[in-house]
């Protein structure tokens, strides 16, 4: 049963029966019909519209163009509302051709023909509110809202309750309500929106269930949802197939993000999308939830479908940016970007839709590309400025572009906007180690804390940092106390410390055990778990770079061990156990394990700086220069230690050689300082650079420059437990020592070997005795002399400075005008004691080298004998004195005692006895006096030389002694590189390359020697001028000698800065012959 | 186990004190506490209140490094860095022998169990020292033999330089330390050398056995760590760290149960050998500490143990072990 239209036949009765589901599919017969039989203008219209139900859009626009042509106007003139129904169906049609065409040119010809036509109707009629209406939608459509909602007002002028005018201004107030920024304005456009629709109801409440519709996106944007929940319920009840009700009623249900409203939801959208297939928007949402359910396939059929059918822009964003979605979960990162992008070309503005930029910018930083990933994140961050995901992408791309402040203040704005943000506290927090260790230990506190509060799992990175910060900050029971709970449950660990306690190691094998893995073996056969996570092999290090910091090494090696035995390639763990073997000097053990971990990588810059470390030590020049060349390539040059060290090596290449090129010197000086100063350009942050820079400046005598760099330095080294410089302490003591500020320079002695050394080093004590040798107080220099010797007794150069300290003593008391018998005694004690200590080293020497010459000791021997002699003269002199001052007092008292007896028994015979006696006794004493007055007249003579001589010997020393015993450490790299688990690793190689420079640096204390040489020769000098005295003649003629050797001095100067080494096996004879030489020249230039 | 400070006497030397030794009770005076310090003095004092017992008694040059006692309580003996030992009436101060054996150095001293030798680390001799007790002459010398694989020769000359010297409790056994920290053994009677102990590459400064087993030998080393080992089977039996410096000096409780350690670091330190574990650190010194020595048992109605350390900053200090 279909409807249908009768066609009048003109002048008849008859009618046309036009069936109206069986229209022609030529709309030409129709349109015969109806010009033949001029049928009335309304069954044109229906038989057009009926087209269009159809969806036979041409024949519909053929009807009707057909019906409004000016044949047709002329001819129905007087027939007004049809022609202008006519007009505005067409209007309308264009306006939805417009409104759907998606080319700007055709929409707007379309929109141009619907205002042709809308004009035409108006032409008819000024008043027709259809036309009103029509041409506020077509307002509309062209987003013109003030003007449609003026038109819409004329129609409503005309009839208050035009409904079709109310509904098209409600939607005006909707779009408005849209369009509005300000989210209170948009309010009231929405509540206004809603009053028309609810006028429009009220005067028409039959009136299908779309309209309803309006009424619940209103409600829905003014947020009352169960009032908008209401108004799309009336609508499928009315109409149970509204695909807009469904898939509004499904999107609020899915908003309620529960199971059971999100089913409810499915469900709506599922019926949609049977209603009528086509529906984007619910294919977008029915794609988006089997995107959560991860069934990426049917999200790609029904977004293909949902393109397919929808074309508005908005909606096909959605579905490219759900397309990309999927890609983007499975991880194809290429094809999720282009669709991310197609997503967001489809956008005007972020604001519509920011997701896909987010989403843009996560691949694009997956890819690398981290420019425009920022750019995206900003769009993003415009949108949403508050929201802590973006805020982290953003820090995070910040990071990797090295724009650290930009980050931090990112992340600390991340913080801010949530405080609960785990993620951001310690992305913050690790941003922060570098920099400022304390803040970032209280920030991945936070961290830790709202991570235990919320349950969730705490990540062992976490932990690891945090212990590592309080390792750094030197708390290492909260940092042990951290590790462990990083590592979890290691109850592993304390049982297998309880077994290794009770291995017994053969002494013969003892490097062995190192290497011995039975112990783990056997543990894992009684069934005990050895295994850790990779991702806690790093906690695990540091725990055991903790054990060795608190001093459990032994705990530590197993710990190191067990790293290996579980992961063999563990290249730090090789190294952190060759250097506890050098630690303990234990060089075998060493070299075992670089060799060890070279093996795994034969370039590992770290493996080949310790190892040519160690052959710097073993006195292997060549092959060390090699090593650090190859450890400098290895890293292409970005490992400043290396370069550093090569520095370094230049350096005591200078200072080494015995028989100095000035030349060699000067170009070994040259390079080194070369090498210094680029890495400062590398790394200017480099203490030990800095330290090297110094030293160089020193060593050219700029004392002032120096110091100044060597307090930088001092300063900037103190506060990590990583950085222990007690060379920069010592350089600093050097440069006070060089410039004549004794006390300054003790000090800093003193508190170095306090803070560094627990009062161990042997090498400082001399330093410091040197300092209070040259500040003349002798008993100090003594004493300290003493205490080295009682730290080092194998160092017989130390004896030799004992004995020559103790000569100077005696000289230097000998010399003084005034003195005691019991300091003259004491010069006596110390004359012995310096005799027997030279004649035990001239003993020893027979079987031993200690790399003194004989005849140079035998010469203090005799020199002490004799001086020897000429105190004891002193001292009977002294003695004599005192003896002399003893009697005086005897003869005073006898004196009283005779004036007593002489009053009481008045024996004058007596009297004049002890009188003559007393004579006697005077005379004598006379003659002693005149006897000890030439002899020191004798002194003065030499003690006047000997001012001049002190002297020179500041100066002396000024650039021939100190300058060459400043020691340095090699650098250490502060590389920032903090990022988790690398950092900490970093931080003990750093360590640890520390601790070998450490040695280094003893190892070229061959200035030992420098030291002792200085002294030595002091000493000497003192014994000739000892024996010149009173033989002013030759001193005289020496000092014209001086003049003219002076040139010839710099030269000269003597220097002996050879490791041990090389003196114990070559340069014993060479060496000497240069001491002679020396002593020669100092003692001229002093006189 | 554990110690409580008594008492500690500040500056009780003029200078460093470097050495300590117990000087047994005899029968009508109880143990007296004898301190060798770098003032050249050698000092006896009172327990517990540490009040001398006699003035400082001289004789040395260059500091006193070393100081022993005989275990009749009678005679006791200081060394001195001139390399003079000194052996005198504990009584009367008077001198009984002036000893010296050059151009061997004297470090460490220990008189044999019995008292009837007296051992001394010969330094740069590569030998320890015996003297008679009797007659106070030279009655041998045990040589270290050069090792056969050769280490690479230590630069500073310290070769086999001895420091350290411990009798084992039978007195058959005489162990001396070295300064590359190889520890050798010696059979005394055959005065043979026996064998090397390894595991340390610093110093040796104070070797002690336990005095309940002959075999369990200790020492100290500069490289942090005290050993613990089997003499006579080779054996390392346990490596004791903590402390953050040289080791110094090692001394066994009369029990048995613990070892006290001295260390550069500034602390004392006492051991439980079952635990293998440090259990308690002391630290009332303000700079290195020396040397540490148990009391040894006996004397009337002296029962409580009494551990005693000395140190660089001129202090004694006295604890109770318990």
């Amino acid at each position: 049963m279909s409807a249908c239209v009768y066609i009048p036949v003109q002048n008849s009765e008859e009618e046309v029966r036009v069936v109206l589901d069986q229209l022609p599919r030529d709309a030409s017969d129709i349109v015969d019909i109806l010009k033949a039989e001029q049928a009335p203008l309304n069954i044109w219209l229906i038989i057009a519209r009926e087209y269009f139900k159809q969806g036979k859009i041409e024949q519909f626009r053929q009807i009707l163009e057909e019906g409004s042509s000016p044949e047709i106007d002329e001819y129905y003139a007087d027939v007004r509302y049809e022609r202008i129904a006519i007009l505005n169906a067409l209007g309308a049609y264009h306006t939805y051709l417009g409104k759907v065409e998606t080319k700007q040119r055709e929409k707007d010809d379309n929109y141009v023909l619907a205002t042709q036509y809308y004009n035409r109707a108006s032409r008819i009629d000024v008043h027709e509110p259809s036309t009103w209406i029509g041409k506020g939608q077509l307002c509309v459509a062209k987003g013109d809202l003030a003007q449609a909602s003026s038109q819409f007002n004329i129609a409503l002028n005309e009839d208050q309750n035009n409904v079709a005018a109310l509904l098209g201004q409600a939607c005006v107030e909707f779009n408005m309500g849209e369009n509005e920024d300000q989210y209170q304005k948009a309010l009231e456009s929405y509540k206004r929106s809603l009053d028309y629709y609810k006028r429009a109801l009220r005067a028409y409440p039959n009136c299908p269930g779309v309209a309803r519709l309006g009424l619940g996106y209103c409600r829905y944007r003014l947020g009352q949802f169960d009032k908008a929940r209401q108004a799309f319920q009336r609508v499928l009840d009315l109409d149970a197939e509204n695909i807009e009700a469904l898939v509004a009623l499904g999107i609020m249900e899915l908003q309620t993000n529960e199971v059971d409203g999100i089913q409810k939801g499915m469900a709506k959208m599922l019926k949609a999308f049977d209603v009528y297939p086509y529906c984007s928007m619910s294919l977008i949402h029915l794609a988006n939830h089997f995107f959560f359910t991860g069934q990426h396939f049917l999200v790609e059929q029904l977004t293909e479908n949902a393109l397919a059918v929808g074309n508005h822009g908005l909606m096909k964003s959605h579905s490219y940016y759900n397309l990309a979605r999927s890609y983007h979960s499975k991880g194809d990162f290429e094809k999720a970007g282009r669709y991310y992008m197609a997503s967001v070309k489809e956008i005007n503005k972020p604001q519509e839709f920011a997701l896909p930029f987010y989403g843009l910018g996560q691949v694009q930083l997956k890819l690398g590309d981290l420019k425009n990933a920022l750019s995206n994140f900003e769009k993003v961050q415009e949108v949403y400025p508050e929201n802590c995901e973006t805020l982290k992408a953003v820090g995070h791309i910040h990071v990797q572009l090295g724009q650290i402040e930009k980050a931090l203040e990112i992340f600390r704005k991340a913080t801010r906007v949530d405080p609960k943000d785990a993620q951001a506290f310690m992305e913050l927090g690790e941003l922060l180690m570098p920099t400022d260790p304390g803040a970032a230990l209280d920030t991945l506190k936070s961290a830790l804390n709202i991570l235990k509060r919320e349950g969730e799992e705490v990540p062992v990175e976490l932990l690891n940092n945090i212990g590592v910060l309080f390792f750094e900050k030197g708390e290492f029971e909260l940092a042990e106390q951290t590790f462990k709970e990083a590592l979890g449950e290691g109850a592993f660990l304390s049982f297998l410390f309880e077994r290794t306690k009770c291995s017994i190691v053969d002494c013969g094998a003892y490097n062995g055990q190192y290497w011995d893995m039975t112990i783990f073996h056997q543990l894992e056969d009684e069934g005990i778990s050895l295994d850790f996570p990779w991702d806690k092999i790093t906690t695990l290090f540091n725990y055991a770079r903790l054990l060795e910091q608190i001093r459990n090494s032994e705990r530590a090696s197993i710990l190191y061990r067990l790293i290996l035995f579980k992961y063999p390639d563990y290249i730090d763990a090789y190294l952190r156990l060759a250097a506890m073997g050098m630690e303990r000097k234990n060089i075998q053990l060493s070299i075992e394990m670089i060799h060890e971990a070279l093996k795994i990588d034969d370039k590992c810059p770290n493996a080949l700086t310790m190892l040519a470390d160690l052959e710097l030590k073993s006195d292997d020049w060549v092959k060390a220069k090699d090593t650090f060349r190859a450890a400098r390539d290895a890293s292409n040059g970005k490992d400043s230690y290396s370069t550093l060290s090569l520095g370094n090596w230049n350096y005591f290449a200078a200072i080494r050689s015995e028989k100095r090129g000035p030349k060699l010197e000067a170009t070994h000086l040259e390079k080194a300082k070369e090498l210094y100063t680029k890495v400062l350009m590398l790394c200017p942050a480099n203490l030990y650079a800095a330290n090297g820079a110094g030293v160089i400046l020193a060593e050219k005598g700029h004392f002032d420059v120096s110091k100044d760099v060597f307090t930088q330095v001092q300063e900037a080294a103190s506060g990590s437990i990583f950085v222990q410089m007690a060379d920069v302490w010592i350089n600093l003591a050097h440069v006070y020592f060089a410039q004549g500020h004794f006390a300054l320079a003790v000090k800093m002695y003193q508190n170095c070997l306090r803070k560094f050394y627990y009062n161990t080093d042997s090498q400082v004590l001399l330093y410091l005795a040197r300092t209070h040798y040259e500040a003349e107080q002798w008993q100090d220099c003594k004493r300290t002399l003493l205490r080295a010797i009682h730290l080092a007794p194998s160092n017989y150069t130390l004896r030799f400075d004992a004995g020559v300290a103790m000569q100077k003593f005696s000289a230097s008391t000998l010399q003084k005008s005034k003195r005691t018998a019991d300091e003259v005694r004491a010069t006596v004690t110390d004359l012995k004691n310096a005799v027997r200590v030279f004649s035990q080293l001239s003993a020893a020497s027979s079987y031993h080298s200690h790399g003194f010459d004989e005849k140079k000791i035998r010469t203090h021997v005799e020199y002490c004998k004799h001086l020897l002699d000429a105190a004891k003269v002193h001292c009977e002199a002294a003695e004599r004195e005192e003896q002399q001052n003893r009697l005086k007092l005897e003869a005073v008292r006898q004196d009283s005692l005779a004036e007593e007896a002489r009053r009481k028994a008045d024996e004058q015979r007596k009297y004049q006895l002890e009188r003559r006696k007393q004579e006697d006794e005077l005379k004598r004493v006379i003659q002693q006096e005149e006897n000890f007055e030439r002899i020191k007249e004798q002194w003065k003579n030499y003690s006047t030389s000997g001012g001049k001589r002190k002297d020179r010997s500041h100066f002396e020393d000024d650039d021939g002694g100190n300058g060459e015993r400043k020691r340095r450490k090699g650098g250490k790299r502060r590389k920032k590189d903090r990022r988790k688990d690398h950092y900490e690793q970093e931080a003990n190689i750093e360590d640890e390359q520390e601790e070998m420079d450490e040695a280094e640096a003893k190892q070229m204390n061959s200035q030992v020697e420098e030291a002792d040489r200085a002294n030595a020769h002091l000493g000497l000098e003192d014994s000739d001028a000892e024996d010149d005295m009173g033989y002013s003649a030759i001193i005289r003629k020496r000092k014209a000698w001086s003049e003219s050797d002076e040139e010839d001095e710099p030269a000269e100067r003597i220097r002996n800065p050879t490791p041990n080494g090389y003196r114990n096996s070559a340069g014993s004879d060479e060496e000497t012959r240069g001491n002679g030489r020396s002593t020669q020249n100092e003692e001229e230039d002093d006189y | 186990m554990k110690l409580a400070g008594l008492k500690t006497a500040e500056n009780a030397h003029d200078e460093s004190i470097w050495a300590s030794a117990w000087v047994p009770a005899t029968d009508n005076r109880p143990a007296l506490l004898l301190t060798g310090s770098l003032d050249e003095t050698v000092r006896l004092w009172r327990t517990d209140e540490l009040s001398p017992a006699a003035p400082p008694l001289g004789g040395h040059a260059l500091g006193v490094v070393s100081v022993a006692a005989h275990p009749s309580g009678v005679v006791a003996a200081s060394a001195s860095l001139d390399s003079f030992i000194r052996v005198f009436d504990v009584e009367s101060n008077s001198s009984i022998a002036t000893l010296e054996a050059p151009p061997s150095e004297v470090w460490n001293m220990q008189f044999e169990p019995k008292g009837t030798i007296l051992a001394v680390a010969g330094g740069s001799s590569a030998s320890v020292k015996l003297w008679d007790t009797s007659s106070w002459q030279l009655v041998d010398s045990l040589a270290i033999p050069r090792q056969e694989s050769s280490r690479p020769t230590d630069r500073t000359g310290g070769g086999k330089f001895v420091l350290s010297v411990a009798w084992s409790p039978d007195g058959k056994r005489l162990a001396c330390g070295s300064m590359d920290g190889t520890i050798s053994v010696f059979d005394v009677h055959r005065a043979k050398f026996l064998h090397h102990l390894d595991g340390h590459f610093m110093p040796v400064r104070s070797l002690v056995y336990s005095p309940l087993d002959s075999r369990v030998l200790f020492s100290a080393c500069d490289d942090t760590h005290v050993h613990m080992y089997d003499a006579e089977g080779k054996n390392l039996v346990a490596s004791l760290s903590g402390h953050a410096s040289w080791v110094l000096s090692v001394d066994a409780s009369p029990d048995g149960a613990a070892i006290a350690t001295g260390s550069s670091d500034r602390t004392v330190r006492l051991w439980d050998l079952t635990m293998r574990a440090s259990v308690q650190t002391m630290t009332s010194h303000s700079d290195q500490v020396w040397s540490v020595a148990f009391r040894p048992p006996g004397g009337t109605g002296v029962r409580a143990g009494r551990l005693a350390s000395v140190s660089d900053d001129k202090s004694i200090s006295l604890y109770d072990y318990s």
